[in-house]
């Protein structure tokens, strides 16, 4: 154990500081690689009619053109484990839900020539109109992204649904009811590397892939389903990651790059262009949480009902899990005994979203903790006093009735004060996460629902 | 293949004077930092191209209070220059940017993708600067407000201006070396005692700001003047700020750059 | 045309009008300067040209010809790391490594014009260099430490 408190260097710090490191761009060029681009739709939204590739195939210094009918299989699911319906098509076939969404790909000797070939392919659009505004979810005259509306289904709902308590009795005992909503935009994780891979085949007929991904089994297992082939079967190369940040989680470069060198039995590279990663590449997804406490006028929060859109874009990837996570986090790092969240996850012609830093988190951090500033203006109380108060204690239960066993709200607010330079007076630095008894113990608190009492808490 | 582009590098002013010709077909590439990434984007695909890294046509000289600087000058040599030239070249990019990009360039950059460039047209056209160019008809001068946006078929070789009395700049932007300048006010007052504003961010191109100089010249009025600002120009929307927002800001820009005067 | 990378004197046959950026990589094999941008605006291309730090994504390598070009590859000699390289080693200033190339460059010609750089100069140096990593402060801390000290 000499390690554990020791300062080591990076095990990589060597290799960076001498230029060694070698993302996937770097990796030397194998004889015979072709550049790889996407022809990517201009429409938010829109019908694709035909699409016709012979001029790009017969361009010179092109090798393959590949369109849906290429792939062995074109739609996975990133979750299908978990029972999420697959619902994305790698490229485009009869429509396109978002302006960038890919529908055909090149592989071409250079770049440049990669480019020229997208501009001989020939699609004819059926343009019509997007749904850009989620918080229009549930107006039946806005265009309706899939066949089964805009709106994702958690069997046996139609959003992710918290429930502890008595919520409606808690609103019918409060004082002051404070509202607001908070709508956290959408952030590119923007890598200083941008998403690449190479594909190259070897003479035993596997492919080898270098990939920049920071999920290599999701990244092995979707490679496997859209190309049909067995694990063994691909070699995966990674590790090497030039930032990512939940960005490069979704497997956007491997499987065109593997299709186009099992056509053409060349290695075959795909990298994104700055302007692909921003405009492009997967992003946080943009939220619209609503919140209302009820809240008694010396400071305690009685209950919290909750409803979030979370915008997933034009398809689902792994959105029905970050909305989960989100709603397992939106009494915050308070004791709030009475909750009823709904969390949605409604479909958008807006870029398909992903993970980002504090998946489904930060957007309900964001939120419930300008909720706490708000409530405390309202009640005219100090915001650190009225944070100390409702903080979690030993014991508390989690939204999901989890009992929390050491929470760490009261030293870190603690903490953050003397960071801020904010003087707490003695009570609250003398605070700590014991679990309330005596004076301390409101009368609400007295009969927190526990696991011992609820039984199945599935209920 | 798009056939690469016949390549052209003149060694002397004279010798690309003679490759530019009239300029048709032609791509003049002085520092690079526009061409290259729109040829490497395959948004350009020039059929000839003179490259003038080797023309010799930089160069800032100074005499009898006349300030001429060379089209091949880059950007970065200017951080010290006459106001309010020096401060608009100090807010261009980095450093390594500014080594590159040159005047020339600068002056025919219209409107990148959806941010304005340019930070020089405004500062020059304050000055009273004017351009000396070649193309067909042979080398003219004009005064830079006019040669702004109508620099097709012409080769920058210089710009010229006097030294002006007094000075002022205001710039608005994010404070960020990759961000173009959203909105930048710049005023001079020359020697024989006119004044001078211009306003980069404004349109595709910096405008000059005549209704705003035509009430300083009844009276020194900056805040009544400001006002005037929008009768020349129609701040657009893009991605660094909306319409709106120039509009508001540019009056007070305009009365932060006169300050410079008083 | 020729180049003289890292001391070692090289042909350049491709079309003048290709980048200094693709030639290096594509050609020459140095990879260290990357692609983050193609556009002058990440820093990551960033190399030495006589000295001088400049992006090699913007720049012809026509109007290179003949320069000397200098890469992250060759600022060690043998094992022994330059005072740069030592400095962002030892200050833990690189996460991905993916910016270091062009942080450690254009650090190297700043500390060359400017021994001692104040905060101030080593953010005006290294501006338009981004990190999404580090959040920048250990990248400044690397090239202050370097102040003042033998090289």
């Amino acid at each position: 154990m000499k390690a554990v408190g020791a300062r080591l260097p990076r095990y990589d710090g060597l290799a960076h500081i001498t230029g060694r490191t070698t993302f996937v761009d770097d990796w030397p060029t194998p004889p015979g690689m072709l550049w790889a681009k996407a022809l990517r739709s201009p429409h938010h939204s829109a019908l694709i009619k035909s699409i016709d590739t012979s001029a790009a195939a017969k361009l010179p210094g092109v090798h393959a053109v590949v369109t849906a009918a290429d792939m062995p299989v074109n739609m996975v699911g990133h979750l299908e484990a978990l029972g999420v319906p697959k619902d994305e098509p790698y490229l485009a076939e009869h429509e396109v839900r978002y302006k960038g969404q890919p529908i055909a790909g090149v592989a071409a000797d250079s770049e440049q020539i990669a480019l020229e070939a997208l501009e001989l392919i020939k699609v004819v659009y059926e343009v019509r109109q997007p749904f850009l505004d989620i918080r229009k979810a549930f107006d039946p005259d806005e265009p309706q992204i899939t066949p089964d509306g805009n709106v994702f289904f958690y069997d046996p709902h139609d959003h992710r649904k918290v429930t502890k308590g008595d919520v409606d009795a808690a609103f019918e005992k409060a004082d002051v009811i404070v509202q607001g909503a908070y709508r956290p935009a959408a952030i590119e994780q923007a890598p200083t590397e941008t998403q690449a891979a190479l594909v190259v085949p070897e003479p035993d007929g596997r492919l080898t892939v270098y990939t920049c991904t920071q999920a290599m089994y999701f990244t092995m297992g979707v490679l496997s389903t859209h190309l049909q082939l067995a694990q063994n079967r691909i070699k995966l190369v990674g590790g090497t990651v030039g930032g990512g940040f939940g960005g490069k989680v979704d497997s956007a470069t491997e499987p065109l790059c593997a299709v186009l060198t099992l056509k053409t039995n060349r290695p075959v590279k795909w990298r994104f262009t700055r302007e692909e990663e921003f405009l492009y590449a997967s992003v946080r997804a943009s939220w619209h949480v609503e919140i209302a406490d009820a809240l008694t006028s010396d400071g305690w929060i009685l209950g919290r009902k909750v409803m979030t859109l979370h915008d997933a874009g034009a398809y689902t990837r792994f959105s029905s899990y970050g909305a989960t996570k989100h709603s397992f986090h939106l009494s915050g790092a308070y004791t709030i005994p009475n909750l009823r969240t709904q969390a949605y996850v409604i479909w958008s012609n807006h870029v398909p979203t992903t993970a980002m830093r504090g998946f489904g988190v930060t957007s309900a951090s964001f939120a419930t903790e300008l909720q706490m500033e708000r409530s405390a203006k309202a009640l005219g109380m100090d915001p650190w006093e009225f944070r100390l108060k409702n903080a979690n204690r030993k014991g508390d239960l989690m939204p999901t009735r989890k009992p929390l066993e050491d929470p760490s709200t009261i030293v870190t607010i603690q903490a953050a004060a003397q960071a801020a330079g904010v003087e707490l007076s003695a009570g609250l630095r003398e605070l700590t996460n014991a679990p309330r008894s005596g004076d301390s113990l409101p009368e609400h608190l007295r009969d927190q629902p526990t696991i011992a009492k609820l039984g199945d808490p599935t209920s | 293949m798009p056939a690469p582009p016949e390549l052209l590098q003149p060694t002397s002013e004279s010798e690309a004077i003679d490759a530019f010709g009239d300029g048709v077909g032609v791509t003049v590439v002085s520092g690079g930092t526009i061409v290259v990434p729109d040829m490497t984007y395959g948004r350009l695909r020039p059929s000839r191209v003179v490259l003038l890294t080797r023309a010799g046509m930089g160069g800032v000289t100074r005499e009898a209070g006349v300030v001429r600087i060379g089209a091949g000058t880059p950007v970065g040599a200017l951080d010290d220059a006459v106001e309010p030239l020096g401060s608009a070249a100090r807010g261009v990019a980095d450093g390594e940017i500014r080594a590159a990009g040159t005047v020339g360039g600068n002056l025919c950059a219209g409107p990148a993708q959806d941010a304005p460039r340019g930070d020089l047209q405004a500062p020059l056209i304050a000055l009273g600067a004017t351009v000396r160019s070649a193309g067909k008809g042979g080398e003219r001068s004009d005064p830079i407000e006019s040669f702004l946006g109508n620099h097709d078929g012409r080769l920058v070789l210089s710009v010229e201006f006097a030294e002006p009395a007094a000075a002022g700049y205001a710039r608005m932007d994010r404070k960020h070396a990759h961000t173009y300048t959203m909105l930048a006010v710049s005023a001079c007052r020359a020697a024989d005692g006119s004044v001078r504003v211009a306003a980069s961010g404004v349109g595709p191109f910096a405008v000059r700001l005549t209704s705003v100089e035509a009430v300083l010249a009844e009276r020194w009025a900056p805040e009544a003047a400001a006002k005037e600002a929008l009768v020349d120009c129609d701040p657009p929307t893009d991605a660094l700020a909306s319409a709106w927002y120039r509009r508001r800001m540019l009056p007070l820009l305009i009365t932060r750059a006169l300050e410079g005067l008083a | 045309m020729k180049l003289i990378v890292n001391g070692r004197e090289c042909e350049v046959t491709r079309h003048g009008m290709t980048s200094l950026l693709e030639v290096l990589r594509e050609d020459l094999g140095v990879k260290s300067p990357k692609a983050g941008c193609q556009q002058g605006g990440c820093g990551t291309c960033t190399v030495l040209v006589d000295g001088e730090p400049r992006r090699s994504c913007l720049m012809p390598v026509a109007a290179a010809d003949g320069a000397a070009i200098t890469t992250l590859e060759g600022l060690a000699t043998g094992d022994a790391l330059s005072p740069v390289q030592q400095a962002f080693h030892d200050s833990y200033a690189s996460q991905c490594g993916y910016c270091t190339p062009g942080m450690v460059m254009a650090a190297t010609a700043l500390i060359e014009r400017n021994p001692s750089p104040s905060r101030d100069d080593v953010i005006e140096a290294l501006g338009g260099h981004i990190c999404r990593c580090t959040g920048y402060v250990k990248i400044l801390e690397a090239v202050e430490s370097i102040a003042g000290s033998a090289r």
